[in-house]
């Protein structure tokens, strides 16, 4: 990108707020967006897995999500939620191979754009990215282990009291409180994240609505009762980095 | 129907903007793929309007040779005047995206009938708040129109030039 372009600043900006490159030097930030292009893409997107390695991606604006399906039965599992300042596909920078995800945009996003050589080209000139790299590394891959024990140990009820909480401050002296990327998501879409189907998600979050633990309405999800909500998930799960 | 991915620049002249022109069509672009957007630069001593000449319109102004030629080469022509924006010169296929939005009312919520236009052709409100600003400062929008493997080389080929900002906008 052009460091005259409107839109340099603005990525720099999105980047520095990122916690993956939150403490980098001002110059190696803009190394990065000076090697990328922007790119916008709409709502409902799909990139298939053979596109998803070929470029690396950091997200400005908007959500996507990272999946995988079954096309016997049609069901899919959510594997990451991704925001802004956050990177895809990382483990195909890290060994260069193509992975089975699917991805989908939910909003309309914005994102910076690289092939995947210029981008670990990008990783040696700046080593110190590692620092940053690595502990994010560490909290997708408890993500992954929270996902797989969520799946394996807990009911449906308990699976989502902890979906809910990885994306709230449990800590909050506030009862109320709306959690972050997925408090405007489809029943649908909540119940892909936590390997559940639509009725099931949307019939427990009525039975806590009538119980005064969470507001949820078509498209709109907030938590009344966040201490009653922490009880359910039996623990605190992982967090979601804000 | 204008196709819903695009490649857009922003150039800060209009001889900048001739010039990528030249270098998509010689990598072999269709003329009917391309777009411009400038403002029809205004000032008291140089009068502006455009007309008709046989089957050809024609710009009368301080940048004529420039419209005049694109609007020979591209497919589509128009000048407006819109609110907030003054006049706007258009060549190339968003002509027809400007004018359906136009006469089917789809302009969109807080946008100009420019940038309904542009909304039109898949690209999302913050870029056109940022395009809008850039036409209002003079400068000048080539769009280049396609499929998605037409818009990313038509990146690789303008991100090379002058132009102060090269965006991908995909469906």
């Amino acid at each position: 990108m052009n460091p005259a372009s409107a839109f340099f600043d603005e990525s720099i900006r999105c980047l520095k707020r990122s916690p993956l490159f939150r403490g980098l030097a001002p110059s190696a930030i803009a190394d990065m967006v000076s090697r990328c292009r922007r790119e916008t893409w709409k709502r409902r997107r799909q990139l298939p897995m053979e596109e998803t390695w070929k470029r690396f991606h950091i997200l400005l604006s908007g959500r996507v999500r990272l999946s995988r399906g079954n096309p016997e039965n049609g069901r899919m599992i959510t594997l990451f939620l991704l925001g802004p300042g956050e990177p895809f596909c990382i483990f195909s920078l890290l060994d260069g191979k193509p992975h089975e995800v699917m991805l989908e945009t939910l909003d309309d996003v914005s994102l910076l754009s690289l092939p995947m050589n210029e981008a670990r080209q990008w990783l040696d000139a700046h080593p110190e990215f590692n620092r940053q790299l690595l502990p994010y590394l560490g909290e997708q891959m408890c993500s992954l282990a929270g996902l797989a024990s969520d799946l394996a140990l807990h009911d449906t009820e308990t699976r989502l009291a902890r979906l809910i909480l990885r994306h709230v401050d449990s800590d909050s002296p506030q009862q109320h409180v709306t959690p972050r990327l997925i408090n405007d998501l489809s029943h649908e879409s909540l119940a892909e994240m936590i390997g559940s189907v639509r009725v099931v998600v949307n019939r427990q979050l009525q039975h806590w609505k009538q119980e005064g633990i969470v507001d949820a309405h078509r498209g709109h999800l907030e938590v009344e009762a966040l201490q009653e909500l922490v009880r359910r998930a039996e623990e605190l799960p992982h967090k979601v980095p804000a | 129907m204008v196709e819903e991915n695009s490649c857009v620049a922003v150039y800060d002249n209009h001889l900048q903007a001739e010039e990528a022109v030249r270098q998509l069509l010689e990598q072999g672009f269709a003329a009917d793929k391309l777009s411009i957007v400038g403002k029809g630069y205004q000032r008291e001593e140089h009068p502006i309007g455009f007309y008709n000449t046989g089957e050809r319109m024609k710009f009368w102004g301080a940048q004529g040779a420039f419209w005049g030629g694109l609007w020979g080469l591209l497919l589509g022509a128009a000048f407006f005047w819109v609110p907030g924006l003054g006049t706007v010169v258009i060549a190339g296929p968003l002509v027809s995206a400007l004018v359906t939005a136009l006469e089917g009312a789809a302009v969109v919520g807080g946008l100009s009938a420019l940038g309904a236009a542009l909304y039109s052709i898949g690209i999302p409100r913050d870029s056109i708040i940022r395009y809008e600003t850039a036409i209002k400062s003079d400068h000048y929008l080539l769009i280049v129109h396609g499929d998605q493997s037409q818009v990313e080389q038509a990146h690789e080929v303008l991100a090379g030039g002058d132009a102060r900002d090269v965006t991908i906008h995909l469906s």
